[in-house]
C-alpha cells in the first residue's frame, strides 16, 4: 500500500492518493494535502464549509454526495466549486475530506 | 524487445513483453493530430516495485509479486488446479461446452484479429490478438492436462509454464473488453471472448486474483452494502429524492419516484451509478413512466436498486449471488416483470446469462428498457415535438444489448421518431465497436490504466464518433446517445481526454433524456450543452 507523508505524519493512501484509513483524518491532513491539489495558501472558510459538508454526508450515507447536491446544499455553483478545488470536487474535494475514491459505474 | 512475439514468449524473462512507441497507435484526424505521438505515461518504478507489471505499458490488476520460489511454485500448482476445473462438468457446467468447442477448433485464420479494435488500434501488437491469450491457454491445457501432452507439445506448440506466464496471462485477460466482435466474425464459431472470460474466472475463483474495482469495491461491496457505488438503501433514497427536486427545477415537471410498491407491473432497476453520475437519466425514466401512466416501482432493498452484476465479467459465483438476489427481490415484490435500465452488462446478466439459474418462481419475466420505451413512445399516448431535438445525434450500440442480445431496432425506431438529425455510425448494430470501457474497463483506473483505455481500447470508438459527425460544422453541438452507464463513462472519458467538447462540441447522454427532451408541452429542456439549453 502506498504511503504519503504530510505534516510529519505517515498516512496510507491508494495509488491515486485517497486516504485509506478514514479514521486518521484530521485538519492538518487536509491543510497539508491542499498544495498537491493545486490549492495555494491556507484553506479558507469556504473550503472548510465544503470539506465538512462532504464529511458529514459521508458519515451519514457512506458515500460522497452528487456534485450537484454539493452545489445546491452549499449555495455555490459548479464554477465556484472548481475555483475552490481546481482538481475537481470529486477528486480534490473528497481527497482533502479524507473520503475514499468513488466506486461503481460512476 | 522482439517485434513478432509468439505465444511461447509469454514465459520470457524480460521486464516487459510489449511496448507501444510514439506514432504506433492508429493516427487521429484533425483537430486531434497533436495526440498522434502520445503514448502512455510510464509506470513509476516505485509504484510497481512490488507488483507484476511485465506485460506491457500498463497494469490492470496489480498482482503482488510472490516472495520466493516456493510461493511461485505454489501459485503455478494453484493455476493448474483451476485450469483442470474449467474442463470439468461439475465445476464448470455453465460454460464447459462452448469452452471445449472453442479450445478444439480454432483454425488460426486470424479473421478475428482484424475485427478486434484493441489489436487494430494498438498498431497490431501481437499480444493483443484475440487468439494470443487463447493460444497460451490452449498450449498449457494440452501440455499439462492432456495425457502425453508433454510429448505432443513439441509438435503442436510448446509453452513453458512458470509464474511469469501466469502473471502475464492474468494481466492479458484484462486487455480485452469482452466485446465479442471476434466471436461474431469467426467462420467456425470459436469464441475467443469466452475463452478470455474463462481465464478471468480461473484467476478469480481459484486464486482470488481480480481487479479491485470489480471485485472488492464491486461485487463484494454490492452484496455487502447494496450497491457497487457504496450507496446503502438510505443513500439511494436520498439520491432519488434529490433527483426529483432537480427534475422539477430543470424541466418544470413534477415527478415522483415510487419505492417498494407491491404488485406493480414493472420493477425498474437502474445501474446505481446513474443516480450519482447521471441523475437526469433516472429522472427522465421517471418522467416517461409517470407521463405514460405506467404502474412501476423501484426497490429500496439492498442490491434491488443496483442492476449491475460485475460477476458477469470475471466470476460465476459472484454472478449467481447477485442474479438470484435481483430475481428474489422481484418475486417478493410480486411485480409482473423486471425492466432493466440503460445498463448493457446488466441486460445480458439478468436476461440471458441468468436464464439457467432462475427457475420456478424466480423466473420472473425480464425486459430490456429499449423494448419498454419503444412501446411507450410508439403507442401514441405521449405527444412529441421532434424539432426540439434539432441537433445531430448518433447512436452507440452497447455490445451486450446489441451484439450479445440482438436488440437492435427498438432504440432506432425511437430515435427516428424523436431525433430528426439522427445518423448511424459506421459500422453499427451487431457490427458496432465497443466503447472501450466494456467488461469493467470504464471503472478501472488504477496506475495508468484509464490512459490505456483512452489511448487504445476506446480509440476506435472515438474515430467512429468523429466520423459520424464529419459533415457537421465544428460549432454545432453534437449528441452521442449511449444507452449504457459503462459506455457513457467511457465516452465521457474520451471527450475529456481529447478535449472533444472544446474542439468538436461533442456531448453525450442516454436515450431517455432525448425522449423527454422532445416531450410536447414541456416547459424547459432536460438536455443542455454545457451551460446552453438545447432549446429555448
Amino acid at each position: 500500500m502506498p504511503q504519503i507523508e504530510l505534516a510529519g505524519k505517515i498516512y496510507e493512501v491508494d495509488e491515486d492518493g485517497f486516504l485509506q484509513e478514514l479514521d486518521k483524518w484530521n485538519e492538518e491532513f487536509a491543510q497539508a494535502y491542499a498544495k498537491t491539489e493545486d490549492i495555494e495558501g491556507p484553506l479558507t472558510e469556504e473550503h472548510w464549509k465544503i470539506i465538512n459538508y462532504l464529511r458529514d454526508y459521508f458519515k451519514q450515507f457512506g458515500i460522497a454526495p452528487m456534485v450537484r447536491k454539493v452545489c445546491k446544499d452549499n449555495g455555490v455553483d459548479m464554477k465556484k466549486l472548481y475555483e475552490l478545488f481546481p482538481t475537481g470536487p470529486a477528486k480534490g474535494g473528497c481527497k482533502l475530506a479524507g473520503l475514499s475514491k468513488p466506486t461503481g459505474c460512476v | 524487445m522482439k517485434t513478432l512475439l509468439k505465444p511461447s514468449d509469454i514465459a520470457d524473462k524480460s521486464d516487459r513483453l510489449c511496448h507501444v512507441a510514439p506514432g504506433e497507435l492508429t493516427p487521429l484526424p484533425y483537430p486531434y493530430e497533436d495526440f498522434n505521438q502520445t503514448v502512455l505515461t510510464p509506470l513509476k518504478p516505485e509504484k510497481i516495485g512490488n507488483i507484476e507489471a511485465s506485460l506491457d505499458d500498463t497494469v490492470a490488476i496489480g498482482i503482488p509479486k510472490p516472495a520466493n520460489q516456493e510461493e511461485e511454485e505454489a501459485l503455478v500448482r494453484q493455476f493448474l488446479s483451476g485450469l483442470k476445473k474449467l474442463f470439468e462438468k461439475e465445476n464448470n457446467w455453465t460454460f464447459l461446452q462452448p469452452l471445449l468447442l472453442s479450445m478444439e477448433h480454432c483454425a488460426k485464420c486470424h479473421t478475428c484479429s482484424d475485427a478486434c479494435p484493441v489489436f487494430e488500434m494498438s498498431g497490431r501488437k501481437e499480444i493483443y490478438r484475440p487468439i494470443f491469450r487463447s493460444e497460451v491457454l490452449r498450449r498449457v491445457y494440452r501440455k499439462y492436462l492432456k495425457p502425453g501432452g508433454k510429448i505432443t507439445a513439441k509438435l503442436t506448440g510448446d509453452i513453458d509454464l512458470n509464474w511469469k506466464t501466469i502473471a502475464r496471462l492474468a494481466e492479458l485477460s484484462y486487455r480485452c473488453t469482452l466485446c465479442r466482435r471476434c466471436a461474431m466474425v469467426c467462420p467456425i464459431g470459436v469464441d475467443n471472448g469466452l475463452i478470455n472470460h474463462e481465464i478471468r474466472k480461473l484467476f478469480s475463483q481459484e486464486m482470488g486474483i481480480a481487479p479491485k474495482e470489480i471485485h472488492d469495491k464491486g461485487s463484494v461491496q454490492h452484496l455487502k452494502v447494496g450497491s457497487s457505488t457504496g450507496m446503502n438503501p438510505m443513500a439511494a433514497k436520498d439520491s432519488a429524492e434529490f433527483i426529483q427536486e432537480e427534475m422539477e427545477e430543470i424541466t418544470g415537471y413534477k415527478v415522483d419516484i415510487p419505492w417498494d410498491v407491491e404488485g406493480a407491473d414493472i420493477l425498474l432497476i437502474h445501474n446505481a451509478g446513474e443516480m450519482l453520475a447521471w441523475p437526469e437519466n433516472v429522472g427522465a425514466f421517471a418522467i416517461i413512466f409517470q407521463a405514460a401512466g405506467i404502474s412501476w416501482t423501484m426497490s429500496s432493498e439492498a442490491a434491488g436498486y443496483d442492476a449491475v452484476n460485475y460477476g458477469l465479467w470475471y466470476d460465476d459465483v459472484q454472478f449467481a449471488r447477485v442474479a438470484v438476489k435481483h430475481a428474489d427481490i422481484a418475486r417478493r415484490l410480486k411485480v409482473k416483470k423486471i425492466v432493466i435500465g440503460e445498463c448493457g452488462h446488466a441486460h445480458k446478466a439478468l436476461t440471458v446469462i441468468a436464464d439457467r439459474l432462475l427457475t420456478d418462481d424466480l423466473n420472473i419475466p425480464r425486459e430490456s428498457a429499449m423494448v419498454t420505451l419503444e412501446n411507450i413512445v410508439m403507442n401514441g399516448k405521449l405527444k412529441f415535438d421532434p424539432l426540439k431535438n434539432n441537433f445531430p445525434v448518433t447512436l452507440h450500440d452497447p455490445c451486450n444489448v446489441v451484439r450479445a442480445m440482438g436488440i437492435v431496432e427498438p432504440q432506432r425506431r425511437i430515435l427516428r421518431k424523436i431525433a430528426p438529425r439522427f445518423r448511424e455510425m459506421t459500422p453499427h448494430g451487431v457490427e458496432n465497436y465497443c466503447c472501450g470501457g466494456g467488461s469493467g474497463f470504464a471503472i478501472m483506473s488504477g496506475y495508468n490504466f484509464a490512459e490505456w483505455r483512452n489511448l487504445v481500447s476506446s480509440r476506435k470508438k472515438f474515430l467512429q464518433i468523429l466520423n459520424a459527425f464529419e459533415d457537421e460544422p465544428q460549432a454545432v453541438p453534437k449528441y452521442v446517445c449511449a444507452p449504457c452507464s459503462n459506455c457513457k463513462g467511457a465516452i465521457r472519458d474520451i471527450i475529456n481526454y481529447y478535449h472533444a467538447e472544446e474542439r468538436s462540441h461533442l456531448y453525450y447522454g442516454g436515450l431517455v433524456e432525448l425522449i423527454v427532451n422532445a416531450f410536447e408541452g414541456m416547459k424547459k429542456p432536460i438536455i443542455s450543452f454545457g451551460e446552453k439549453p438545447s432549446w429555448e
